[in-house]
């Protein structure tokens, strides 16, 4: 059963993973613009902040869980931070305090979860709130903006050619399939998202473990908004509005399931890639703004037909 | 194994229908004739009558002189970080010329240096770029098309002096803070009544330049302040909103309304008797006047920096004084 299992999510992965290809080969055909080097680059540069804060929901929504405020607080921490270093700060400290916020806010839903019994879309619905409020308090609804090269460096930097946020990107992944595969945490995230209650009578402290998923979802959010605040050279409260979704739809794109227990950070970043190559190549093709936001959502809607046609069937 | 197989094959079908519904829309390519230039209109959002019309009046110019326009836009009009995978995409096409009305005035700096590396001469249009970090990213911008939007405001503030002899009980709806087009047709309006000592501001608050939020924040602002008397909106989407809330408070009549943009819901509120004015932009012609300095541009003109575009006070004929 466990190998089936295990079968089915490899499996799952590769679709994906050939789906994306598909796409590229598609694009590349409809677009000579589509397979150049230069391009490329630009798509993961894109993609990065997307995939970053798609880390921390995929531990929530492997956890059987959900986090709709990671898009405020992108905003709220991408603000302290820029306020932080506009106060004179050294670059390291400013960010700190930044995934210390995007840590508060994601403390404070995980307690709301365990400790307040709140269902996930209830807590972080309130904190999606509350952190947008907060952000736009703190700056008066005004953006800060203008930051030296050091925090710029972050977007616009290259090494051996490869642009930074992309850098950035892959190890945060290599980190975080460290801490989900080779680590009791991980393997507890599996086990809360696949069945809760027998993993609390096999004796695992729940409710810890389950916060810590919403404090990571906090930290990468307040991740992806440095990598935001650099790329823009700005700070907005009213930054990363719906983000929480296109997180979502990069975890489930890549076969994680809604219901928990199953999925991969690997699919996740694929699915990341897949929305960021769909974008490129129907602003390439010059289509229309409204049919790429349809086309975007059939892709969404066909990766999870795909996964309950699976399942389905397995049964 | 099978199961697997036909869940690939669902996949591989829904994207060649995605590729199909790409292709049927994308520009057919014309074997033989000289290859058109291409340039790109990247607007705010298409989500409002104001840039639909400035697309309008870009793609009739477009037209008659022979260029290649691809116009696109975010989603949401705050999304200026989507307005700049927009611009990065449309950099890798090797567009000619670009013309963007800018989401964030500092925001959109760093990718209009992108594509000032890639040699794309740039025409700011309806909202002004912010000039010190734009000189600071060596970004330079050939010429902006747009209204003067402190003139505007400040015709909007002296219409409401004349209609109320000078005294009035004014609450403002703003636009999204740190635009730097709500926030001049705000100094207008202020500097327009600066001067009359009867007209009192009450209440000033952003809607976000939405209808909806125009309605509740003006259903909020007249429980606090009842004596309201005459509403300033920022833009028409707010004002429609809080004409609304008129109604729904039973003050019909007894608010007067004064609105910016002119879009036709205004103008039929205005002739319906439930909206003062409005200042009407014309982003048609913005849309026109940036195509043609495009076509210009292309032909190695050089244009002038600062294009104006006309503004217009519209109020009912015979109406109210």
């Amino acid at each position: 059963m466990k190998k089936a299992l295990q079968l089915l999510t490899r499996s799952r992965r590769a679709g994906t993973l050939v789906g994306l290809f598909l796409l590229g080969a598609l694009l590349s055909t409809l677009s000579p613009f589509f397979l150049t080097p230069s391009n490329l680059l630009n798509v993961m540069e894109q993609t990065a902040i997307n995939a970053v804060i798609a880390v921390g929901m995929t531990f929530v929504i492997l956890s059987a869980g959900i986090d709709l405020s990671v898009g405020s607080i992108a905003a709220l921490s991408g603000v302290v931070m820029a306020e932080r270093l506009h106060a004179g700060w050294p670059l390291g400290a400013a960010i700190l305090c930044g995934l210390l916020t995007g840590a508060g806010c994601g403390l404070m839903s995980g307690l709301l979860v365990t400790r307040g019994r709140l269902p996930p879309f209830i807590a972080t619905l309130g904190m999606m709130s509350v952190a947008r409020g907060a952000a736009l308090l703190f700056t008066d609804g005004r953006p800060i903006s203008g930051f030296d090269e050091s925090l710029r460096w972050l977007s616009t930097g290259r090494i051996v050619g490869i642009p930074v946020p992309v850098l950035l990107t892959i190890v945060l992944y290599a980190l975080a399939i460290v801490l989900l595969n080779r680590t009791r945490f991980g393997r507890y995230v599996y086990a809360i998202g696949g069945n809760e209650e027998a993993t609390r009578l096999s004796g695992v402290a729940v409710g810890f473990h389950k916060t810590l998923v919403y404090v990571l979802s906090g930290v990468t959010a307040a991740l992806g908004a440095v990598l935001l605040t650099a790329r823009l050279n700005s700070a907005q409260p009213i930054a990363g509005m719906m983000y929480e979704l296109d997180a979502i739809a990069a975890v489930v794109i890549g076969g994680t399931s809604l219901q928990g227990g199953l999925g991969t950070l690997g699919g996740t970043l694929i699915g990341a890639l897949t929305m960021g190559v769909l974008r490129n190549g129907l602003n390439l093709l010059g289509i229309s703004s409204f049919l790429q936001q349809i086309v975007i959502g059939l892709v969404i809607i066909a990766a999870v037909l795909m996964d309950s046609l699976v399942k389905s069937r397995r049964r | 194994m099978k199961l697997i197989a036909s869940s690939r094959n669902l996949l591989f079908v829904s994207i060649a229908a995605g590729g199909l519904l790409a292709s049927c829309s994308a520009p057919a390519p014309q074997p033989g004739a000289p290859a058109k230039p291409r340039v790109a209109l990247v607007l705010k959002t298409l989500n409002s009558p104001f840039f639909i019309e400035m697309q309008t009046g870009a793609k009739a110019a477009a037209d008659r002189l022979g260029l290649d326009l691809v116009v696109q836009a975010a989603e949401r009009e705050v999304d200026v970080e989507k307005q700049m995978q927009i611009v990065e995409n449309l950099i890798q096409t090797g567009i000619k010329a670009l013309m963007i009305t800018p989401s964030g005035s500092r925001e959109v700096i760093p990718v209009l240096a992108k594509a000032t590396a890639a040699g794309i001469p740039i025409i700011v249009v309806d909202t002004r770029i912010d000039a010190a970090a734009a000189t600071a990213a060596s970004v330079k911008a050939l010429t902006f098309i747009g209204s003067d939007n402190f003139e505007g405001g400040r015709a909007a503030g002296a219409e409401l002096v004349l209609q109320t002899n000078g005294k009035a009980q004014v609450a403002i709806l703003e636009g999204i803070p740190g635009h730097d087009t709500g926030d001049s047709r705000l100094k207008g309006f202020q500097e327009a009544v600066k001067d009359s000592p009867g007209i009192k501001i009450l209440a000033s608050q952003t809607a976000n330049w939405e209808r909806d939020q125009g309605f509740t924040v003006f259903q909020n602002m007249l429980q606090a302040h009842p004596a309201i008397d005459a509403v300033f909106a920022c833009n028409d989407m707010m004002a429609l909103g809080a004409i609304e809330a008129i109604a729904a408070a039973g003050k019909t009549g007894k608010i007067r309304v004064i609105g910016f943009d002119a879009v036709d819901d205004a103008r039929k509120a205005i002739e319906a008797g439930t909206m003062a004015a409005s200042v009407a932009q014309f982003p048609g012609e913005m849309g026109r006047m940036a195509v043609e300095s495009a076509a210009r541009v292309l032909k190695g003109e050089t244009i002038e920096a600062e294009q104006r575009v006309r503004i217009e006070l519209i109020k009912k004929i015979g109406g109210p004084r």
